[in-house]
């Protein structure tokens, strides 16, 4: 007896055509790495030993990686309020509903767009070949990306709910700084100050990362040990970098709550 | 008696194809209270926002108080729509400001920016806002903030704002459409005595014939954006009615009480 298709037969087929794909390429690519399984043996019986320095974790590095934490989150901060000041007025010149001249809006929509298809890391990198290592490079590699990301996020929530308000604003006679101050700013606050802290969340995790590459703060002590093998402190900075984003993001995302909550007064 | 806003030929067209607004000729005197009525695409919503220019017309001419609109300069526009209150049906308030700089916001137009900017309200407008405010009879609502507001309650925050302004023309774009019938009443008695009062000549879309005929002093029938009916109430017949409302003739009715038994 033949048995009835259930399936939709275009979509399958598309399946088993990506699956199929995915086998074919995998194996030129496996060998194209030349992959070897031996080093990979080699390796394991390392794992223990390892994990074992690492188990051992020391509290004598405890004041430099406090210290290099404090670093990481006031470089963090700082990119985020300058690039928060910058991003606030560029989300204006280019949100559809307020931008005062649309060929500049155009211009710099763009520009933002060639900022964001290049990785933090790249920003960074290049911030550290300028002006050399530390805090600076760090902030200033930094605020590229954000103020592309913020100013993205700001323009898209003022061209989402900022009509109605504009709309009224300019009924009544009212200015571009009327517009962005007396009508959408207050009306958006809430929503600006929820990007803002989840802005800081990603911000602060990227410091930690790019300290890796020369940005200062805490990362830069993280490397120091990876490369002499000093897995005591590491371990505890690693602990630390844990702990800190776990509670950094517990924190915004009751802030978040709070502020969607739409808690009165 | 010279016309207070006259508006010839207006065409709004968008795109290529989608024309709103047919040739639209209108003239609104001192003290009347005019309902546009039609069903729902027939343009009434973009003949009020030709009128202060919150959309572009393509065609047509639009003066007011002896001032062209149509190609005003930003400073002139401005100038002009300070003049013009304007009523939404989603009332576009503040949701995150009191009550109180919802209404002052009226007077944003005749302001500098500084003071706007950082909302340095005049003593005497703040004084005339909140009498604004008792009189509509939300002296309980004038701290709370938008957000807390029933519909009605925010209309007539919105109301209070067209009036801080001290225009002699007010645009109202479906202000009871949201609203449920009782709520419509206040909202609709409250405008009305406040521009019969003050002066004020008022447009007020409205796609419920029954309040258009209870209200107004004068009656715009707009079908498919071009006049059909420009007359008194008591001119209106049933039968133009159809006509207006043809293939959409359940729009006619509020809350579907039909025209009849409502008036």
């Amino acid at each position: 007896m033949k048995k009835i298709r259930i399936g939709h037969k275009s979509t399958q087929r598309q399946q088993r055509w990506f699956v199929g794909l995915m086998v074919i390429l995998f194996f030129p690519c496996f060998f194209y790495l030349k992959l070897d399984l031996n080093q990979f043996k080699d390796g394991l019986h390392q794992i223990p030993h390892i994990a074992n320095m690492m188990m051992q974790m020391s509290f004598d590095q405890f004041p430099d990686l406090m210290d290099g934490l404090l670093t990481s989150l006031i470089i963090a901060f700082l990119t985020v309020v300058i690039s928060v000041v910058i991003s606030f007025f560029l989300a204006f010149v280019i949100a559809t509903n307020t931008a005062p001249v649309p060929l500049l809006a155009k211009i710099i929509r763009a520009i933002i767009v060639i900022i964001r298809t290049i990785p933090v890391t790249i920003w960074v990198l290049l911030a550290v070949a300028s002006i050399g290592f530390g805090s600076m490079a760090g902030v200033l590699g930094l605020i590229f990306p954000t103020v592309a990301f913020l100013t993205r996020v700001f323009s898209d929530q003022i061209d989402e709910a900022g009509k109605d308000i504009i709309e009224a604003v300019k009924a009544v006679g009212g200015g571009w700084w009327n517009l962005v101050f007396n009508g959408v700013t207050p009306q958006l606050m809430t929503a600006f100050l929820a990007s803002i802290a989840f802005n800081f969340e990603i911000t602060v995790a990227e410091t930690v990362i790019l300290g890796i590459v020369g940005a200062g703060g805490i990362g830069v002590l993280l490397q120091e040990y990876i490369s002499f093998y000093d897995f005591k402190p590491l371990t505890l900075g690693i602990l630390i970098v844990f702990i800190t984003l776990f509670l950094l993001e517990m924190t915004t995302n009751l802030i978040r709550l709070r502020l969607s909550g739409r808690g009165h007064k | 008696m010279k016309p207070m806003l006259q508006i010839n030929s207006l065409k709004k067209q968008y795109g290529s194809s989608t024309v709103a607004l047919n040739g639209i000729d209108l003239e609104v005197h001192p003290n009347e209270f005019i309902a546009v009525i039609g069903p729902s695409g027939a343009g009434k919503s973009t003949l009020l926002r030709c009128i202060n220019r919150l959309i572009d017309p393509t065609e047509g001419s639009i003066s007011f108080q002896g001032q062209e609109i149509v190609g005003a300069g930003k400073k002139q526009l401005r100038q002009i729509r300070s003049q013009i209150g304007m009523i939404f049906q989603h009332y576009n308030l503040v949701d995150r400001l009191s009550v109180l700089e919802n209404v002052l916001h009226g007077r944003l137009g005749q302001m500098s920016a500084f003071n706007g900017v950082f909302s340095r309200y005049s003593e005497a407008d703040k004084l005339a806002a909140i009498a604004l405010l008792e009189k509509l009879g939300l002296e309980e609502q004038i701290y709370k903030r938008a957000d807390e507001l029933s519909g009605g309650q925010k209309q007539r925050v919105g109301i209070c704002r067209a009036l801080a302004q001290k225009p002699s023309l007010i645009l109202a774009d479906e202000p009871i459409a949201s609203l449920d019938p009782n709520s419509s009443r206040i909202v609709m008695d409250s405008l009305h005595a406040n521009c019969i009062e003050q002066g004020i000549a008022c447009l007020v879309n409205l796609h419920q014939v029954d309040v258009a005929k209870r209200y107004a002093t004068r009656i715009v029938g707009i079908k498919s954006g071009k006049v059909v009916f420009d007359g008194k109430p008591e001119e209106l017949t049933d039968r133009m009615t159809q006509h207006i409302y043809e293939g959409k003739e359940h729009q006619m009715f509020q809350q579907g009480v039909p025209v009849e038994q409502a008036v």
